[in-house]
């Protein structure tokens, strides 16, 4: 178990080195090997604030269990970039989340991508996204 | 035959009235006419180009930073250096644990636990989006997006103070954005020097510290009419060997003038951590973290 703990750390490592702008707020708790996917997830609440926004929704697993999640994402004006707002989702909506999973094993984390009932996607980081230090020059 | 003629010229000419009677309504629909984009920042919307000579000793306006528009240029850009500390400042230096490294369930960057605000210089470049500047005859006041701050540069030929954190009965008081004067130095650059920030905050995200006789200086250059500079250095023997940038940083002109809102609202912070942050744990031997604010 220790030695699974230890490599997946590891490559946590290793992906976070690669993953620009990622861990600015401090990721180093997540799982960013493999992305856990959440199809239809019930929105219960979504609060649009700082320092991130968060995504209450509940999953029903195979078992039919309900599962409580709590994903974050980006700050307000760096997801208004990509798309997001205030309304993008309601109490009640069923979207499908890509998360990347707390190491606790606690059923929260950080959102890779979310898929809204249309088949609309989002993303919380792109390779568009402006670093801190704005655009390429053209 | 006159019958038709006439019918067609009557559809002819509704057809027209018609037509002009909706236009308007049809332009006011468009993105152009809506009313609330006057109110909000449009990351689309930004001059063509750097419009033009500098106006002489005029940096008045609302700007948009880095990060908030891939429409702001990046050249010439970059972040604070990587400084050398004394031992005095290694020793003030390890007991930070910063967000970058700790996550926020195990960060003690007041910022982050509290909304705290991150002061001067940290609050120049973090999160620094948007940034206002306003001229009065003896001032020149910064208005900082995040958090709505706003620090207070005196143009009126007086020197820094240098009783700040004394213990003399004339001594001022540390604050979070310190004592600032300012001057031009040439028709373009304007010349901010501050000091007196209380030590409580960090000068990044990193963690790095400053004493309350810590000098910063910012550069502001107006390059051309939508283009703005920031450069900034920061002095503080006790703590580092040597003076060190803290990065320069591209701002442009907005249109509208207008940023939006964004602010640290402690009681949503509060919710954040209990909520997701502290849940989530903190892995603080996870490599390759970038610390956040250099």
């Amino acid at each position: 178990m220790r030695k699974i703990l230890t490599f997946v750390v590891a490559l946590a490592g290793v992906l976070a080195i690669g993953v620009p702008a990622f861990a600015h707020h401090g990721d180093a708790a997540y799982d960013e090997s493999k992305p856990v996917v959440l199809k239809d997830c019930q929105v219960t609440e979504y609060d649009w604030m700082n320092p991130h926004s968060l995504i209450k929704c509940d999953f029903k697993d195979e078992s039919g269990k309900v599962q409580h999640w709590v994903t974050e994402i980006g700050s307000t004006p760096s997801m208004t970039l990509l798309g997001w707002s205030r309304n993008t989702m309601h109490q009640g909506d069923l979207i499908t989340l890509y998360v990347w999973q707390s190491k606790t094993g606690l059923t929260v984390g950080r959102l890779n991508k979310l898929v809204l009932a249309d088949g609309k996607e989002l993303t919380d980081r792109d390779n568009k996204s402006p670093s801190r230090y704005g655009a390429p020059e053209k | 035959m006159r019958n038709r003629f006439t019918a067609a010229l009557v559809g002819l000419v509704a057809a027209l009235v018609f037509s002009l009677a909706v236009a308007p309504l049809a332009h006011a629909q468009s993105s152009q006419e809506d009313p609330s984009a006057r109110w909000r920042f449009n990351p689309k919307d930004f001059p063509e180009g750097g419009g033009g000579p500098a106006p002489k000793h005029d940096l008045t306006g609302t700007w948009a930073g880095p990060g908030s528009s891939p429409l702001v240029p990046r050249g010439g850009g970059r972040g604070a250096d990587k400084p050398e500390l004394t031992p005095y400042g290694e020793k003030l230096m390890s007991q930070a644990k910063p967000i970058g490294k700790y996550s926020p369930a195990g960060t003690n960057d007041p910022h982050a636990r509290y909304c705290d605000p991150v002061g001067f210089p940290q609050n120049a470049y973090t999160e620094a989006r948007g940034l206002t500047i306003a001229t009065m005859p003896d001032r020149i006041i910064i208005l900082l997006q995040y958090m709505n701050v706003w620090r207070e540069v005196w143009t009126d030929g007086r020197p820094l103070p240098t009783t700040v954190g004394g213990t003399g009965p004339d001594a001022l008081d540390p604050t979070y954005n310190g004592y600032s004067v300012g001057h031009w130095e040439d028709d373009n650059t304007f010349v901010v020097d501050t000091t007196g920030m209380d030590d409580r905050t960090w000068v990044t995200g990193a963690g790095y510290p400053h004493t309350v006789n810590a000098h910063v200086q910012e550069r502001y250059t107006r390059v051309d009419k939508n283009d703005l500079r920031l450069s900034l250095t920061i002095d503080d023997p006790k703590v580092y060997t040597k003076p060190w940038s803290l990065g320069t940083y591209n701002y442009r002109w907005i249109p509208n003038q207008k940023f939006d809102d964004f602010a640290c609202i402690p009681s949503e912070v509060i919710k954040y951590l209990s909520d997701l942050g502290d849940p989530a744990g903190s892995d603080p031997s996870a490599e390759g973290q970038r610390i956040g604010g250099r």
